[in-house]
């Protein structure tokens, strides 16, 4: 059959084909510019409360700008301590009550698989292998009882879960915070401390770290020691990282007693070690930061390879207390070596944000993300062996915060 | 001596007689009713009167018409009114209900010391939550503030408060919820954080106010 010339066609097709036709332009012109499916991902924080993610195939040069490229977030789904494995993003939506695995694709966030974990907060996470996740928490009403939970990401399936044997809160303690897990074949470290919660925006922290270890993937507790050289061992390694293992597999965690953390300022942060072969924290190493030239608390540590680290200090003299610690450009990047236990602070911005997943470390590289105030939002790049800085990738427009910046595989 | 034409002229004219005056005037004043005029014998009264208010309606028919269209506007126009003013009622008293709903106080004072619990609190301006052990007193017309505890405030607009008997002035973007603690034994001093910005504060107050407020 012989489809009639327009002018002939009834009056409600014209009207048809005439809306298909306006339907299809503006789809066309709504179609915004997606950020690319890259090797890096950012979380960003808008100028206006917004938050986005975005991804790159570079951090050396160009500029993005997250409400051109990015992927808009529902505040109420995700949000900044959201981790990376291998292309999919990974986040406890501790009200719904689910643990989520997400990728972007064609700049829309989607969600691949979903577990149900409740009443869990988490604290710590540790990939044991690219399948298998392993988290330690707290239950959500009181976080007071320390509690694990293992992950098939796969499947997306709860392997285990249950109590860690690491002791609650007593006496006058109310609370707690696990500041770092660190695995040793099949011996778990866990670093922790306790709280008395006094009012909603004051509280006390103990002024000793404790140590339990832990068979692996039996959770048994085998032995908790204490130490009393700082406070408050590590903090969520979802927001930001303390702790790691070193090409020889010591593994290193920094404490972080500062008002940001612990609220034990007046006590040193300061970087421990635990051997490889020796399942307890060494008593002869001490890496007192704020009796070094810094004289400043840190929170932040970063493993640059072979004997040193990055770390990110708080500047006292620039803030007044916790209520511009966040967006007051005060914090200094420190080069650190572990041995010699020698200092060199980089020649960057100051960086504003009190905790920042911000340094992305690849090869001979290690890429810094800087919210300065005066000079704008700049990915920076380390030469580790040269110990030159160079600028990279600038997010712009607007960018307030880079909340995150990761790698997305490994 | 009859009252007629002649005799009610001359008491018009003041040319009667002491007697006459007096006849003409209790004629007046009488309330007794008789026939002027005696009709003739083969004539009706009754006809006379039919002829008469014939005569009337054929004389005043045109007014009264007149009269009744007018009266129908009238109506209609009464109605008109008295169904605005009904509609008029109605109105303003939604109005009154509505922005009874509306107008809420600029002024919001709280105790809320003894409570585990938070409170809800509405205003022109802003939404609050006050937490528990917390005393808030928001002026929103003087722009001042005063805190002891912990607060979760919503602006509607964009405000500007002053923390009473301090310089510390903080800007509240509509949209946007804040929290606001300030521990008066404590040694943090006010903290002012858009609720994005949570997971900067230390994580013990951030759990205790997740907790607090359910966020």
């Amino acid at each position: 059959m012989r489809s009639l010339p327009i002018p002939f066609m009834p009056i409600y097709k014209q009207f048809a084909i005439l809306f298909l036709f306006v339907a299809v332009l503006l789809t066309a012109c709504a179609e915004k510019p997606k950020s690319v499916n890259g090797k890096y991902s950012f979380y960003i924080l808008g100028k206006n409360g917004k938050e986005y993610l975005m991804q790159s195939d570079n951090l050396s040069n160009g500029e993005l700008k997250p409400e051109i490229s990015g992927t808009e977030l529902d505040g109420s789904e995700m949000d900044r301590d959201v981790f990376v494995k291998n292309g999919f993003y990974y986040h406890l939506n501790r009200k719904s009550p689910l643990f989520t695995k997400f990728k972007l694709k064609n700049g829309k966030f989607e969600r691949v698989a979903a577990v149900k974990l409740e009443n869990f907060s988490i604290e710590n996470f540790n990939w044991i292998s690219a399948d298998t996740l392993l988290l330690t928490g707290l239950n959500v009403k009181g976080y007071n009882q320390p509690e694990y939970a293992l992950i098939s990401v796969g499947s997306m399936k709860l392997i285990s879960r249950g109590l860690s044997g690491i002791p609650k809160p007593k006496g006058k303690f109310t609370s707690m915070s696990i500041g770092f897990l660190e695995r040793n074949e099949d011996k778990l470290f866990v670093g922790y401390t306790y709280h008395v919660a006094v009012e909603t925006s004051n509280y006390l922290t103990s002024d000793t770290m404790y140590f339990s270890t832990l068979t692996y993937p039996e959770m048994k507790l085998l032995k908790t020691e204490k130490d009393s050289r700082s406070t408050y061992p590590g903090g969520i390694n979802t927001i930001q990282p303390y702790s790691f293992a070193d090409f020889k597999g010591d593994h290193y965690f920094m404490s972080c007693p500062g008002i940001a953390l612990g609220n034990r300022p007046e006590m040193p942060t300061a970087i421990f070690r635990i051997k490889a072969k020796e399942n307890k924290v060494d008593q002869d190493y001490f890496f007192n930061i704020s009796n070094s030239a810094i004289q400043n608390h840190a929170y932040g540590m970063w493993y640059l390879g072979g004997d040193e680290a990055i770390i990110r200090s708080e500047r006292k003299d620039l803030f007044k207390g916790l209520g511009d610690h966040y967006s007051t450009a005060h914090f200094e990047f420190y080069i650190l070596n572990l041995k010699t236990k020698s200092v060199k602070k980089l020649n960057l911005p100051l960086d504003k944000g009190t905790r920042k997943q911000c340094v992305i470390v690849e090869g001979n590289t290690a890429y810094i993300a800087v919210n300065s105030t005066k000079e704008g939002n700049n990915v920076w790049l380390y030469d580790i062996k040269a110990g030159t800085l160079k600028k990279g990738i600038r997010l712009s427009g607007d960018t307030d915060f880079i909340l995150r910046m990761d790698k997305l595989r490994d | 001596m009859e009252i007629n034409r002649r005799l009610i002229e001359k008491y018009h004219l003041d040319e009667c007689t002491e007697e006459e005056r007096k006849l003409v005037e209790a004629w007046l004043f009488s309330t007794e009713i008789e026939d002027l005029a005696i009709l003739p014998l083969n004539e009706d009264k009754l006809d006379h009167k039919k002829q008469m208010w014939a005569n009337i309606d054929a004389f005043i028919t045109p007014d009264l018409k007149a009269d009744q269209a007018k009266n129908t506007t009238i109506v209609f126009w009464q109605g008109a009114i008295a169904a605005s003013l009904v509609i008029g009622l109605i109105c303003g008293l939604l109005y009154l209900f509505v922005n009874k709903q509306e107008k809420l106080p600029d002024f919001v004072s709280v105790n809320n010391a003894y409570s585990e619990n938070v409170k809800h609190v509405n205003s022109l301006e802003f939404n609050a939550a006050i937490g528990p052990n917390t005393i808030a007193k928001i002026n929103k017309d003087a722009g001042v503030i005063n805190l002891n505890g912990s607060i979760l405030l919503s602006p509607k607009k964009d405000i500007e408060l002053i923390f009473e008997g301090t310089h510390k002035k903080i800007t509240l973007k509509k949209g946007q919820t804040y929290i606001i603690l300030d521990n008066k034994s404590g040694k943090q001093g006010i903290i002012v954080v858009s609720q994005k910005n949570l997971l900067d504060l230390p994580p013990v107050i951030q759990k205790q106010i997740s907790s607090q407020f359910d966020i």
